[in-house]
């Protein structure tokens, strides 16, 4: 499991208040019983956590926690390359 | 109507209504800081239209659900202005269900952003306005209609509404005016969200007895007036802005009888 991964697991699980998630790549938002409240809460921990900005429009493509993660994890190597080239 | 040299909080106000509050203060001549939830790009695009207008414009990022996020908020804005002479409340958000589905968490979200926060951050602001100021709350005509799944944002609202007349009067003897604005849909991102996920017609297709629908930049203008020193006999008003809509509701728009 990458850093990436298993900081958003954490921010998952708390979020969904549910210890014993099964956050596996093909799982989803609804797998883990989140309203539209919780998906709002992860969105806004995870763009603190890694100081990046989640499009609205880029998580249509997004269908579950695989696809989220490396969503997640593209953004952070375009933070990295901009800061490293700035 | 001068404002020119006057410092604004605008709470929410990088993009939508906020943001054209913003821009319309910014053309004033207010300097202005933008508060905002997520999106720093768009925060950072509005902060620079509005310096096109040769003002400071400031965003601060802050989630207002947080009360320790308001808190630094503001001892960001005093360490950074010293003084703060006009608050917008105008940060939204809401859980969209009907009232037999609405839980605790969905609901505490809603008051906390919607209403709490102003209460927040009005008792920060009044602090820091030491030669008075003026605060305006956004509220909705949701605060007294009924629309579907509203239930949450129209109650927050309604408390939004009531806060507003209570200050209002608290905060006279302090050279403070309070009051709202209370808009009819406004053609936004926000609206064809809920319309779409509401079914309801489509923002293009509704209008008003005033021949059109209602623009942000309406409620801009309002919000600025009531930032001026000629609205200083109106306290702890909600002023309607609706293009009459809520007067003759079965005109469909047609601008009258005849």
């Amino acid at each position: 499991m990458t850093t990436v991964e298993e900081t958003v697991k954490k921010i998952v699980t708390r979020i969904v208040r549910k210890p014993d998630l099964d956050f596996k790549p093909t799982a989803t938002f609804k797998d883990f019983k989140a309203d539209s409240l919780d998906i709002v809460q992860i969105l806004v921990a995870v763009e603190d956590t890694f100081d990046i900005e989640i499009q609205d429009e880029d998580l249509k493509q997004v269908t579950d926690m695989g696809a989220f993660i490396a969503y997640i994890e593209r953004k952070v190597a375009e933070k990295n390359k901009s800061q490293v080239s700035s | 109507m001068s404002l020119k040299g006057k410092i604004a909080l605008v709470t929410g106000g990088s993009r939508g209504i906020g943001a054209a509050i913003t821009l319309k203060l910014a053309a004033e001549g207010v300097d202005v800081i933008i508060n905002y939830f997520r999106k720093t790009s768009a925060a950072e695009l509005t902060a620079g239209k509005a310096r096109e207008q040769g003002v400071t414009a400031h965003i601060i990022k802050a989630n207002l659900a947080e009360p320790e996020k308001i808190d630094s908020m503001f001892q960001e804005i005093e360490s950074r202005f010293g003084r703060l002479d006009i608050l917008i409340s105008n940060a939204a958000s809401g859980v969209a269900r009907p009232a037999l589905e609405l839980d605790t968490r969905g609901w505490e979200w809603t008051m906390n952003i919607n209403a709490r926060a102003f209460l927040l951050c009005a008792q920060r602001a009044a602090r820091l306005m030491k030669d008075g100021g003026k605060m305006v709350s956004i509220s909705s005509l949701g605060s007294r209609l009924v629309w579907p799944v509203y239930t949450a944002v129209g109650v927050s609202k309604a408390a939004l509404e009531a806060l507003t007349r209570y200050l209002a009067i608290e905060l006279a003897p302090k050279g403070i005016c309070v009051n709202g604005v209370a808009a009819g849909a406004v053609e936004s991102e926000a609206l064809k969200m809920y319309t779409t996920d509401q079914g309801l017609p489509q923002p293009s297709l509704q209008t008003t007895p005033a021949g059109r629908m209602l623009r942000a930049e309406d409620v801009a203008n309002v919000v600025a007036f009531l930032c001026s020193d000629e609205a200083a006999m109106i306290r702890g008003q909600i002023i309607v802005i609706d293009g009459g809509l809520t007067l003759a509701p079965m005109t469909g728009g047609s601008g009258g009888t005849t």
